[in-house]
């Protein structure tokens, strides 16, 4: 073990909390966005990532003008918030990174914890693997089916699973509880 | 540990890009169009040649080779038309709406999207008078807004206004080429 957070300086293991606690408000409010501007359901990711179902998915031979009538209730709908795909490899280029830095310092605070190295290693590739499946989910949305929407919240909840495993551990094994042993 | 349960349930995360609506779609609709009493929708599906050209001449090619055009009319007479144009920008999109009179010159310009980071900077420009400087205009024009507002806002602002003319040339590149 590299180190151990039970035994780490009271300093350390404030840091650690710190830390947790900042990611912790992070989540709450991205969670919150993501109720503003998605949803919570494949169908709602699905309308933001793949955006309304196409009726001619490949380029006609020559230009074809098709003309329906609009109600402003459709003006409305066109309010939800889409990612197309140029935005969606910015978003990817930006923040990927980012959510790499934030699976890289919770890696760090489970490498401190007393478990099992299988533990370690379990809780570090579901750190990552978070999100990648987030991105991954995303993707094929967009490119491969709407039916993949499904894989993006299964990120999105990887990460919330993560997040709430590192941090109901790491204050489970740094602060004193009034219990038999000691902390 | 009920604030750990709590988290883990708003955890549940995906990324988004945080758009902010100026003005909603039905909204512009009304002053892009006023008087208006039916809205039509057309569609142009570009061919690739099509795309191509359009690219060629603003750099720009709509999502998935499709260009909806809005038409404004009152009883038989068109009011006007428009259409909704997405700018990426590197804070964000911006999403620009560009009205015709039925004699083909820029009747109006709304913002409807920006971002949280860009929000401010365009209603900068927008206070500068920017869209002012568009009225008027026929495709084959240039738009200068930027250079109109650049003197009475600040750096940003007027890099946003830069891009918000790059969603007007659009708009009247695709106007002059796919619309009649």
């Amino acid at each position: 073990m590299l180190y151990d957070l039970r035994r780490a300086n009271v300093s350390v293991k404030w840091l650690v909390t710190c830390l947790l606690a900042t990611f912790g408000v992070a989540y709450l409010f991205g969670g919150w966005m993501v109720g503003l501007y998605a949803g919570f359901t494949p169908g709602k990711v699905a309308a933001t990532y793949a955006g309304p179902e196409m009726a001619m998915p490949m380029p006609p031979e020559s230009t074809l003008v098709v003309e329906h009538p609009m109600t402003m209730s459709a003006f409305g709908e066109s309010d939800v918030h889409q990612v197309d795909e140029n935005l969606l490899i910015q978003d990817t280029h930006v923040h990927v990174p980012m959510y790499g830095v934030i699976a890289g310092a919770l890696s760090l605070v489970v490498l401190g914890l007393a478990l099992p190295k299988a533990w370690h290693l379990g809780m570090i590739t579901l750190l990552f693997a978070a999100p990648w499946l987030d991105f991954a989910g995303m993707w094929l949305t967009k490119l491969v089916s709407r039916d993949l929407a499904f894989v993006t919240l299964l990120g999105g909840w990887a990460m919330g699973l993560g997040y709430t495993l590192v941090t109901a551990v790491a204050m489970w094994q740094m602060w004193p509880r009034k219990r038999g042993g000691t902390a | 540990m009920s604030w750990l349960i709590r988290a883990a349930v708003a955890g549940a995360l995906l990324h988004i890009t945080p758009t902010v609506i100026l003005e909603k779609r039905p909204e512009a609709a009304t002053r892009l169009a006023p008087g208006a009493d039916a809205f039509f929708a057309r569609e142009v599906h570009l061919s690739d040649p099509d795309a191509h050209k359009l690219h060629e001449a603003v750099d720009w090619s709509p999502e998935d080779g499709l260009l909806t055009f809005y038409t404004g009319k009152r009883g038989a007479n068109v009011v006007s038309a428009f259409l909704f144009v997405r700018v990426d920008t590197p804070h964000g999109p911006i999403e620009v709406a560009v009205g015709f009179d039925p004699a083909g010159a820029v009747r109006g310009v709304e913002i409807t999207k920006a971002t949280v980071e860009t929000k401010p900077w365009v209603l900068e420009a927008l206070r500068a008078g920017l869209t002012d400087a568009y009225r008027g205009l026929k495709p084959g024009h240039t738009p200068e807004g930027a250079s109109r507002v650049r003197d009475k806002v600040g750096q940003l602002p007027a890099y946003i206004a830069g891009e918000i003319d790059k969603g007007v040339a659009r708009a009247l590149a695709a106007y002059g080429a796919f619309y009649r």
